[in-house]
């Protein structure tokens, strides 16, 4: 019965094409709001991916005891590798190589074809053993670096503070006061490798005259076997080396950044709620000037409740229109794009939580931006009403 | 024009199916737990001749039987996780904010008393009668915690390189 009463479906839907310059206007700034949201979301969601991705819950990395929760502080001797590789059980092994990782990784600037002052770049030296513990990297384009060669990571670009196509394949980089050329450029699963600058181990040492490693990492066959690792280190403590599960490293690594995490939903909320009070106005004005129709609907005999309802329908589908198109924006221009942190660099992230949470917040604008000014609308006199200009 | 609106929202109600259904699903594997019985470790008489980790370490050789005294600390973590084996200090020796200035006999989780931390410290591992070390988190195992007293029976593990372990049979709590 009460389906009876309602206005058409149609109706509403009609009344959004009779006002078409309205109508885009709203649709516009519902879709630039929608966007932020989605914007700050992926922000927060791509920081959370890159930093979660790097930690492997069955790798172990083994550093200084004295370096803090730092290892670009840290210096361990370059026989650690054979020697956990000799003293710990349960380090995976792959067609019978182990996958034991000695690294060497620094900070430091780095000048690329193209870029008018070096900028502070992630270099990892690492052997052909990395893939073996990092299973997430991939080469995507060009070859493993040989002598005098370098790889980099996706977003390393961004990290440096250069153009991409300054690190394609064949380009130079220079660091600590050797040049290299780019044999290859490798992905990462979204981890924060993704905005490194892998280098052969042999060569960065010779470069950087050192002979010590800054970590060794090993890739475990099951996580209960990390708690081996760290066994051996606490047994020999002479080494003055510590264990951390990978994941808890990066993990530790994550609580840093819990207030800029903080602070982007804090932005969120800014922003869903300066859209629900434009939404408001927005719809104010659409309302006001449609006091005589709605009264007029009123004396046809629909009932307040059908005309309240009719106006929230045209205002969500407004907003949900508004939410597909910046979706669409969002999964064609905002997804993938690189941001430089202090760890590196991570890629903004559209994924199904910001866009269930930007929709979640077009809906929202839909329905309480409508039904104040709706209300208010219906509060007039039916007479008084018509009579309105 | 009906058909038209209905398209529009089946449109609109895809487009929000689509997009939210865009994310990869999450995988997570549980952990499988041993079961062991820790009462055949816990001592319900306290050991005689305890001796504190300072001491041992001077006098202990390796193979000998020893009994400890100590509190379970001196380390950010000293458990192992998954492992019947934690770290063990000194009883006279006390764990102050690394922010504080350090007086006699006490110190600090940080760096700046690694070597101290290294002499009043030792590595206690519960091992089952065949020398095997009991895979089974001392906390459950023992139901111990940290800041614990407790007095450890078993055999010193110690080489010319200054390591020092303790090899425990036996763990009595002082409560």
């Amino acid at each position: 019965m009460l389906g009876a009463r309602l206005l058409p479906w149609d109706y509403g839907v009609r009344n959004l094409f009779r006002r078409p310059s309205r109508t885009t206007l709203t649709l516009g700034g519902m879709t630039i709001v929608v966007l932020l949201v989605l914007v700050v979301v992926g922000f927060i969601r791509g920081l959370e991916r890159s930093l979660s991705a790097t930690g492997s819950p069955d790798v172990v990395l083994v550093y200084a005891l004295s370096s803090g929760a730092d290892i670009e502080n840290s210096s361990i001797p370059g026989s650690t590798a054979s020697l956990l590789t000799a003293s710990v059980e349960g380090v995976r092994s792959h067609h019978g190589v182990e996958a034991v990782s000695p690294e060497l990784y620094l900070a430091t600037r780095i000048n690329a074809a193209g870029m008018a002052e070096p900028g502070m770049g992630l270099v990892r030296g690492v052997t052909t053993a990395a893939p073996l513990v990092r299973g997430q990297v991939q080469l995507v384009e060009g070859a493993w670096p040989g002598p005098g060669e370098v790889m980099v990571g996706r977003l390393a670009y961004s990290k440096i503070g250069a153009r991409q196509e300054d690190l394609s394949i064949g380009q130079a980089l220079s660091f600590d006061g050797a040049d290299w050329t780019i044999s290859g450029r490798f992905a990462a699963a979204g981890s924060a490798f993704e905005s490194e600058v892998w280098a052969p181990l042999a060569d960065l040492q010779t470069t950087l005259k050192r002979q010590d490693l800054s970590l060794v990492a090993v890739d475990m066959d099951s996580p209960g076997r990390v708690a081996d690792v760290d066994l051996f280190c606490r047994e020999r403590v002479d080494l003055e080396l510590k264990a951390v599960a990978e994941a808890d490293y990066y993990a530790s690594l994550q609580k840093h950044y819990r207030p800029v995490r903080l602070l982007g939903w804090i932005v969120v909320a800014l922003v869903a709620g300066s859209g629900v009070f434009a939404g408001l106005n927005t719809m104010y004005g659409a309302v006001v000037g449609r006091v005589r129709e709605l009264a007029t609907l009123q004396a046809l005999g629909f009932r307040r409740r059908a005309i309240l309802l009719t106006l929230v329908q045209e205002a969500t589908l407004l907003a949900c229109a508004g939410a597909i198109l910046a979706c669409l924006v969002g999964l064609l221009v905002v997804d993938g794009a690189a941001v430089r942190f202090t760890m590196g660099a991570f890629a903004l992230r559209v994924d199904s939580v910001g866009i269930a949470i930007a929709c979640g917040v077009a809906a929202l604008l839909g329905v309480l931006g409508a039904l104040p000014p709706a209300a208010k609308a219906m509060r007039l006199p039916v007479v008084e009403a018509i009579k309105s200009v | 024009m009906r058909r038209l609106n209905t398209a529009m929202t089946g449109a609109i109600a895809a487009g929000f199916a689509v997009l939210i259904g865009c994310g990869a699903p999450q995988a997570g594997a549980p952990l499988a737990g041993a079961d062991a019985d820790g009462s055949a470790y816990l001592l319900a008489e306290e050991p005689d001749g305890a001796m504190g980790v300072i001491q041992a370490r001077e006098a202990a050789h390796d193979g000998d039987p020893i009994v400890l005294v100590g509190r379970i600390g001196g380390a950010t973590n000293p458990w192992v996780e998954g492992r019947a084996a934690f770290t063990l200090l000194d009883p006279s020796m006390l764990v102050v904010d690394e922010s504080q200035g350090m007086g006699e006999g006490q110190l600090c989780t940080g760096d700046c008393c690694a070597t101290e931390r290294q002499a009043c410290t030792t590595l206690v591992k519960v091992v089952d009668p065949q020398g095997q070390l009991v895979a089974v988190d001392a906390r459950k195992l023992l139901g111990l915690k940290e800041a614990d007293m407790v007095v450890v029976s078993g055999t010193a593990k110690k080489d010319e390189l200054g390591n020092f372990q303790l090899l425990a049979t036996g763990v009595h709590v002082r409560r």
